[in-house]
Parts: C-alpha cells; sequence; structure tokens
C-alpha cells in the first residue's frame, strides 16, 4: 500500500463509542435539538453566534476521500483536508466573511440548507461528552443560477456539555465527493 | 472520427481572436467548442503536463490515476522502479482499465474481458491462453497500454503525447534555472503531504490559466479581504503601502513564469526594518519552505547565481505553461511561527466551460514533522477549497466564462496593455525575460504568446 496516499488516518472514530444513547431520550433529543439549532444560525448566516458553539480546542476537518476498490474500503480518506481547522482558524474564516466588505466568494451570499438527520449518540470514556454521527445534506443556491450545487456527509463530532451547553470539540466531515461539485467552501459543514 | 479543423482554419482564427499587436485576446477563446477540441489535440496532447509527485507511489505496484486533458492515465510504478505514465484505456474495447484512483496493484486486469497489464503498461495476455483471445493480427508487444513520455523533475511526475518533441529541460528553458529554486533545492527533495484535493469549477480552463502567470494585480482588489484581516501583509510608511508585494521582479519565459517578491519586503513585513546583508537575512529569514535546518543543504545545492536571487527577491509563485499554478509563500503556523505553505495547482479541462482545479500540498522531505502537519494546515486554511485566499478566485472565473456566452458580451476582449517591458537588473542573472518593478501585464501576455505559438505551430 502505498505510503503517502493510503489514508491511515481515522476520522470516525468508532474506538471512542461507548454506550449507544437510545433515540428518543433526553440526551438523544438535546443532541439533535443543538444541531437542528446550530444548522439555522450557518443557513441565516449568524456566524459570531454559531461561533459560540465551538470549543477552543476545536478540530475541525473535512479529510479528502478517495475512490478505492472494496478491499481497502476502510482506507478511503486521506491525510489531507478540504478543512483543516482549529478554533482560532475558524475565527479568522467568520472575521473574513461578518467583518469585510470584499469577502467575494460569498458576497452575494450563497442560499444554503443543511439538512441534517440519521443523528446517532454514543456515551464516551468522558462524562458529559459524546460521539455523534449525523448525515449532512446542504444545498447552495447562489445569485441566478437555476440549479444547486449539493453535497451530502456523515459528520463525526465531539460534543461536549458544558455550562453554557453543547460546544462543538470535534467535527470530522466525510464527505461523499472525490470530486467536489462545487468551486469552494467558503460555507461550513 | 471527429474532424479537427483544418490548420489554415485554426490559424485563421487565431488571427482574429489575438490581436498580437495590441494585446488583445478575444472573450470568445473562453466559450468556442470547436477551438476547445483544438486545444486538446495542439495543448493538451502536445505540452509537458503536471501529473504529481513521486512520493504518492513510493512503492513498486502503486499507482494513482491522473488527468491529462480529458484523458485519463495511469501513472504507476513498476518492478524497474521507474515511474510509468499509460492512458487507462484498454486496447481491447475502451474499456477503462483501472477503476479506483489509488492503490496498490501488480496486475491491472479489466473487469470486462480480463486483459491484464503490468504498471508499466505492457501487456500481459488475455484468460484462456490456449485461445489467443488477442488473435495473431497484431502480437503482444502491440496490445500495450498507449504510453506517455515522461520526465521526472524534483520528483514532480511531467508526462506528454508529443514523443518526438522538446525535452523537459528544453520545455522549461531558462525558467527551470529559477524553478530549481523551488522544486530542486534540497538533499531529500519535496514530498506531498497527502491526497490531492479535487473540485470542478464552471469556468473555461485559460482563466485560470493566465492568471498564473504572474497576475499580481489581482490581489489588491479580489483578496482585500485577505489583506484586511492581516492575512496578507500591507508594508507601513513605504510605497508598498496598500500595495503589498506588488514591487517585485517578474519572470517569464515560454509561457512559463514566475514573481519574485524582494526579501527586504517580506523581512519587514515580518519583522519591520533591520539593516542585514542579504546573505545575513537568507541566514535568518530562509526562503518558503526552507527551515533553518535545511540552509546548509540550500547553500550546496543551489549555484552562486541561483543563492543571490534567492537572498534577493525568491521566487514565490507563478506559473507552468500551459496549466500548472504554483504558490510556495510565507504563511503564520498555529503555533504563532511563520512558515510556509507550499502549493501547486493542476488545471484540466472537463469541457469548454468547465475545469478540474487540482490542488497538492508540499513540505522538504527534511522538515521535521510537527512543522509539517502546521504547514499542511496552513496550506489548506490559504489555499485549495476553503482556502481563504482562493475561494475568491474560484468566484471570479466562472463570471468571465458566462460573459463569453452572450454574443456581444464575447465581442469584448481580455487586454494585456499595462507594459513594463524587459529591464533586468545589473546583479540579476541573464536568464528569461526580467521585469523589475510594479508587476505589470508581460508576463500574462507571454502566456498567450506560449498559447498562439502551440495553437498555430506546425
Amino acid at each position: 500500500m502505498s505510503a503517502v496516499t493510503t489514508a491511515s488516518v481515522t476520522y470516525t472514530r468508532k474506538d471512542q463509542r461507548r454506550e449507544e444513547v437510545a433515540y428518543g431520550s433526553p440526551v438523544h433529543n438535546a443532541v439533535t435539538g443543538f444541531l437542528i439549532r446550530e444548522a439555522r444560525l450557518l443557513d441565516h448566516r449568524e456566524l459570531a453566534e454559531w461561533a459560540t458553539l465551538l470549543a477552543e480546542d476545536l478540530e475541525y476537518k473535512a479529510p479528502v476521500r478517495i475512490t478505492r476498490r472494496v478491499q481497502q474500503w476502510d482506507q478511503e480518506f486521506g491525510t489531507m483536508g478540504h478543512f483543516d481547522d482549529d478554533y482560532n482558524s475558524i475565527q479568522l474564516r467568520i472575521t473574513r466573511l461578518t467583518t469585510t466588505t470584499n469577502a467575494w466568494s460569498e458576497d452575494p451570499a450563497s442560499r444554503v440548507r443543511r439538512f441534517i438527520t440519521n443523528v446517532s449518540v454514543w456515551e464516551t470514556d468522558i462524562p458529559d461528552e459524546y460521539e455523534v454521527s449525523s448525515y449532512l445534506l446542504l444545498t447552495r443556491n447562489r445569485a441566478e443560477a437555476k440549479d444547486y450545487k449539493q453535497l451530502s456527509a456523515e459528520r463525526n463530532d465531539r460534543l461536549r456539555m458544558t455550562a453554557d451547553g453543547f460546544k462543538i470539540a470535534r467535527r470530522s466531515i466525510m464527505i461523499d465527493q472525490v470530486v467536489l461539485g462545487m468551486p469552494n467552501f467558503a460555507i461550513f459543514l | 472520427m471527429r474532424m479537427i479543423p483544418a490548420k489554415h482554419i485554426v490559424n485563421e482564427a487565431m488571427s482574429q481572436m489575438i490581436d498580437l499587436e495590441n494585446r488583445e485576446v478575444s472573450v470568445a477563446l473562453l466559450h468556442d467548442q470547436e477551438i476547445y477540441e483544438v486545444e486538446l489535440e495542439r495543448i493538451f496532447a502536445k505540452a509537458w503536463l503536471l501529473l504529481g509527485h513521486e512520493t504518492e507511489i513510493p512503492n513498486v505496484g502503486d499507482y494513482v490515476v491522473r488527468l491529462m486533458g480529458e484523458d485519463q492515465v495511469i501513472v504507476a510504478r513498476a518492478a524497474d522502479g521507474q515511474v510509468h505514465v499509460s492512458l487507462n484505456v484498454c486496447p481491447h474495447r475502451a474499456m477503462h482499465v483501472c477503476l479506483s484512483d489509488s492503490g496498490n496493484a501488480r496486475v491491472h486486469k479489466c473487469i470486462y474481458h480480463g486483459w491484464a497489464f503490468r504498471p508499466d503498461g505492457s501487456f500481459i495476455g488475455a484468460p484462456i491462453e490456449r485461445e489467443q483471445m488477442h488473435g495473431n493480427i497484431k502480437t503482444k508487444a502491440q496490445l500495450g497500454l498507449k504510453k506517455a513520455r515522461v520526465q521526472l523533475y524534483g520528483g514532480l511526475v511531467f508526462a506528454t503525447w508529443n514523443i518526438e518533441g522538446p525535452s523537459l529541460d528544453e520545455w522549461l528553458g531558462d525558467m527551470k534555472f529559477y524553478y530549481d529554486m523551488l522544486f530542486d533545492r534540497t538533499d531529500g527533495g519535496l514530498e506531498v503531504l497527502g491526497p490531492p484535493q479535487r473540485l470542478t469549477i464552471d469556468a473555461n480552463w485559460k482563466t485560470a490559466g493566465e492568471q498564473s502567470a504572474c497576475d499580481g494585480f489581482h490581489t489588491l482588489t479580489l483578496h482585500g479581504s485577505v489583506i484586511d484581516i492581516g492575512a496578507m501583509g500591507g508594508e507601513h510608511d513605504t510605497a508598498h503601502e496598500s500595495a503589498p508585494a506588488m514591487y517585485g521582479i517578474n519572470l517569464s519565459g515560454n509561457g512559463h513564469s514566475l514573481r519574485c517578491i524582494p526579501a527586504d519586503t517580506s523581512w519587514a513585513l515580518a519583522h519591520g526594518k533591520g539593516d542585514l546583508t542579504p546573505d545575513e537575512r537568507l541566514e535568518a529569514f530562509p526562503p518558503p519552505g526552507i527551515t533553518p535546518e535545511l540552509l546548509p543543504e540550500l547553500r550546496r545545492k543551489m549555484s552562486a547565481e541561483q543563492l543571490h536571487v534567492l537572498a534577493k527577491a525568491p521566487p514565490v509563485v507563478g506559473g507552468m505553461f500551459p496549466n500548472a499554478n504554483i504558490l510556495f509563500i510565507y504563511s503564520p503556523l498555529r503555533d504563532g511561527t511563520l512558515g510556509s505553505a507550499l502549493v501547486l495547482h493542476s488545471i484540466m479541462p472537463r469541457g469548454v466551460h468547465q475545469f478540474e482545479w487540482t490542488t497538492y500540498y508540499f513540505a522538504e522531505k527534511g522538515t521535521p514533522e510537527h512543522i509539517k502537519t502546521m504547514m499542511r494546515a496552513a496550506a489548506t486554511q490559504g489555499t485549495g477549497t476553503s482556502g481563504i485566499i482562493e475561494q475568491d478566485d474560484s468566484d471570479t472565473w466562472p463570471h468571465m466564462t458566462e460573459s463569453a456566452r452572450g454574443v456581444i458580451g464575447r465581442t469584448e476582449t481580455l487586454k494585456y496593455q499595462a507594459i513594463l517591458g524587459e529591464n533586468r537588473p545589473a546583479d540579476w542573472p541573464d536568464k528569461a525575460k526580467v521585469y523589475e518593478g510594479f508587476g505589470k501585464d508581460d508576463a500574462q501576455w507571454e502566456w498567450w504568446l506560449a498559447y498562439h505559438r502551440l495553437m498555430t505551430a506546425d
């Protein structure tokens, strides 16, 4: 196996999942409600408010995907990503998008909808921290385009319950496309 | 078989669309389907194209699938240890032989009828050997995958279908002297930091191609937001203010180009004023991608002339005709230090109105691992899919292409009439065309002249 292109990095963190939290339980409801609210803030471009949901030790990644034979089905993701961010770099992105008057990739802004479904929640070894898998279907429309740029992904999050509610400590976005159909990620996923 | 327009028709079209006297290019060139087909023949089947880096395929049998124009090729390391580039089309029934985009295989077996090929493209045989299902009209030696001509340079894999054409050295010409300072400057050489990003931009490939040829001017406006938030600095109290790094030395040869930013400008942006000799500054502030521990290797490997350029004004951004884009730039790392982002893009046409933008990140092999990790993050945050610099470019090229759809819009021209002229400083090597001063349209016009030459070549 080629040393560099092989994706040895595990982004799903299945090893950190413990007891699965029952669908419809208070914790599951709280997590699902959090993800829906988060999507609403992003869709409505309330980025400063969205930033308050991020933990300061945030790891935010979207690894590139590779088409592999099924024998290497578990090695589909690369060490390189479309995002490779932390708390500070996300803040810099938000500063650019919200405080300048010339962030042209999102001015005029896209119309984005993030549909979040298939939420699974697991307990972890750390009390008040949860591993969360959710499906994302994202539609992005811009200017007079009649069609939509679309993206589907599974997101693997580490959520941490704090006195201020849930914070996102890690997000790994496992995109279904090898070749992206949209020209940039000037948006968050 | 599709008909390619006769040569005199193409020449006539070029003379109508490229005004050599007034340095204008018709916007119609971004839209014309017939011109596009000619480009695939005369540019993408003739030029040396960047396909990746040999560190992606370190072991025998390792392969990646890449594009040369609209043709898929298998880039593989064969039993001889060499890198081979073969058309990913089975000579039997035109099926793609390789169906995953990377992996390791000693044998590439077509899933349709089972014709099998080695990583060097040679034909092994078809199933039911005794029945000789490849017939007896052609020999096995004639039934290998079509082979491209390959040349490695600094570990970068270049290939061309122009088997009898110029060597890569001839193709790069005088510019190779400068590219050496980026790609071939340490003992270990470069390595990729992972498999590339790939995305689709709804624009004609030439919009990104010509920009790579030293279009520094657009940074002031299109990338203004990055300057505003302080991620791309303007030098205060000098003529450079609000025009960061616009005063420098642009280089051009055979359509290839580089922008050299004076080291004193970069030094002032990073550290304020200081009275260092060029050599002291090279020691204190090595060029992008060179960490202090790699400096002795750099000094050993570069000629005195090259070291002079590196100390005075190292090349940092530019392109390789027709479709590679280079950024070897300083970039803050997440630990607060000033580091680098080493980035190469290829621009592969996917129809007249679309191209694939592929992004590779690099580090010198001798870079400490924790710095490589930070370089990869810095490159990802600044360039490529989500890069705060380059996401604005991907917004611009589709608009230019859209303009060409209008019958009136396509009568407009791209203008390259801001001319600096060749003016090599006395202490600068006499290699390639040299333009010192506020970067203007000279090198971009040279890109179009190279395009014109290939499109009208015999």
